[in-house]
């Protein structure tokens, strides 16, 4: 278990860098089109933002923020964005995620639709990615201290 | 020096009212035991008045501030400004700012940070300042024979109160050449100096005047305490 | 312009190989920990520099972003693995 640190620095650093760092990972989310980044990237990013809360604040902190059911929401959710605009499209009489379809919900030319169907993606793939890399991380450092107390 | 005198003159005034007040509450209290019940529920209320002033109700501006430096952040990092991506930052920025609105300012009370931030962004010149001679002084004594190097460990204890000023001078210690804040135990600092003349020029504490200065100990009046304490002067008048 | 900057790169390359000898040979790890951390600052410098260069700065400041803030996560989260390992033994 990663325990609390007891140094002020790090810990009012983390604390104060924390929802700038998120922010920073939605802009790279958002702008995949224009810039280096998108869906990947962006969740990545997120999933430091956690990490660096969880090493400074210890696990038990940052579980009050983000409990395991919210983690395990968020990565069935991004799954379910992805697949759900796929099957949109193929209910909308197109191919699987066939974006120009999605034309006729919103209003737009096709090559809009295509741009805003690319962006939705990129979102669920974010937060997927954010879910199982904290859960990832968080797994590994309950495992570790467990397997040790069993040697003990 | 006269606001001191008349911020001391306030307290004490308020302390002797208070005193006062308990006092009678305390007399009434053993006296009438019927109505027993309804005097300790109108002590409750009067009491409920006093906290309730202090405790500054901060929630909502921390969120306001909170979505407006993000925002600000988000106009900056993107270089487009068409309608859709500004609701898109809108959108980011406001989910954000709920999630974490009590991250970024547990410690400053809201009256306080208009003050401290135009005082902050007015010490880093000075800082950059800092920064430069040091540079230009370190790197003679390493370019220059061996022995000029002399490192030496200072312990001190700062005059400095809340987190964030003691998390700025350790910064501001370990960004200018010479010196590193190694640690911080128990509110003593232990810095790692290269040379005497860099120790010495940490030891004479203009950096901590100027970081008390920025975050606002070294004066005597707190806005945020004449904001609390002005709407309890009628309660108190009424309560009495 | 470019040949200033060019020039700039250049020495920034040559003092990253002197800190490369502290990260190969440094005894213990905490060293090699320290010596990649500023290897990290030298290169956000670097990135930034082949971004003038090939005319596309905007591109390269968001890169730079994310590699200075995964170098400090990098560095926190050795930190804290070896602080866990001495208390362990």
């Amino acid at each position: 278990m990663i325990q609390k640190s007891d140094d002020i620095i790090i810990k009012t650093l983390a604390r104060i860098l924390v929802p700038f760092i998120q922010i920073y990972a939605l802009y790279v989310i958002m702008h995949g089109h224009y810039s280096p980044g998108g869906g990947f990237q962006g969740g990545v990013i997120l999933a430091a933002s956690l990490i660096l809360l969880m090493i400074t604040h210890g696990v038990k902190d940052t579980q009050k923020r983000i409990s395991e059911k919210a983690v395990a929401i968020f990565s069935s959710s991004g799954v379910l964005i992805y697949a759900g605009i796929g099957v949109l499209c193929l209910v909308l009489f197109g191919n699987f995620l066939d974006y120009s379809t999605l034309a006729k919900i919103l209003h737009v030319d096709p090559a809009h639709a295509r741009s805003y169907g690319i962006l939705g993606i990129e979102i669920g793939v974010g937060l997927a990615v954010m879910a199982v890399m904290f859960s990832v991380f968080f797994d590994i450092s309950q495992g570790e201290s467990s397997g040790e107390d069993k040697e003990n | 020096m006269e606001v001191t005198l008349l911020i001391e003159a306030m307290d004490t005034s308020f302390r002797l009212m208070e005193d006062a007040r308990r006092q009678a509450v305390d007399l009434l209290n053993t006296a009438v035991k019927l109505t027993s019940e309804t005097r300790t529920v109108e002590e409750k209320n009067i009491q409920a008045i006093f906290t309730g002033a202090q405790e500054s109700k901060s929630g909502f501006q921390n969120l306001v501030v909170t979505f407006l430096m993000l925002f600000a952040f988000w106009v900056l990092l993107s270089g487009k400004y068409d309608l859709f991506h500004l609701a898109l930052g809108v959108i980011c920025s406001l989910l954000i700012a709920y999630l974490t609105h009590d991250l970024l300012f547990a410690n400053v009370r809201v009256g306080d940070a208009r003050v401290i931030a135009w005082r902050f962004f007015a010490y880093i010149p000075w800082l950059l300042y800092q920064i430069i001679t040091a540079n230009i002084y370190v790197a003679s004594v390493v370019l220059g024979p061996k022995q000029r190097v002399k490192p030496q460990i200072i312990r001190f204890k700062t005059k400095l109160e809340s987190d964030i000023s003691w998390v700025t001078l350790a910064n501001s210690i370990t960004l200018t050449p010479g010196t590193i804040t190694m640690d911080i135990r128990d509110g003593e600092f232990f810095v790692h100096a290269l040379d005497k003349k860099v120790a010495d020029d940490l030891n004479a504490g203009e950096m901590e005047d100027r970081i008390a200065h920025v975050y606002m100990e070294a004066d005597h009046i707190y806005v945020q305490d004449a904001l609390d304490v002005a709407p309890i002067f009628g309660e108190l008048k009424k309560g009495l | 312009m470019n040949e200033f900057l060019f020039s700039i790169g250049i020495g920034l390359c040559i003092l990253v190989f002197f800190v490369l000898y502290r990260v190969v040979y440094g005894p213990g790890v905490f060293n090699r920990i320290a010596a990649l951390s500023a290897i990290g600052t030298k290169t956000l410098i670097i990135l930034l520099i082949i971004g003038f260069l090939y005319n596309r700065v905007e591109m390269f400041i968001d890169i730079s972003l994310v590699y200075a803030l995964l170098n400090l996560i990098g560095t926190l989260a050795a930190a804290k693995y070896l602080e866990m390992e001495g208390v362990k033994q």
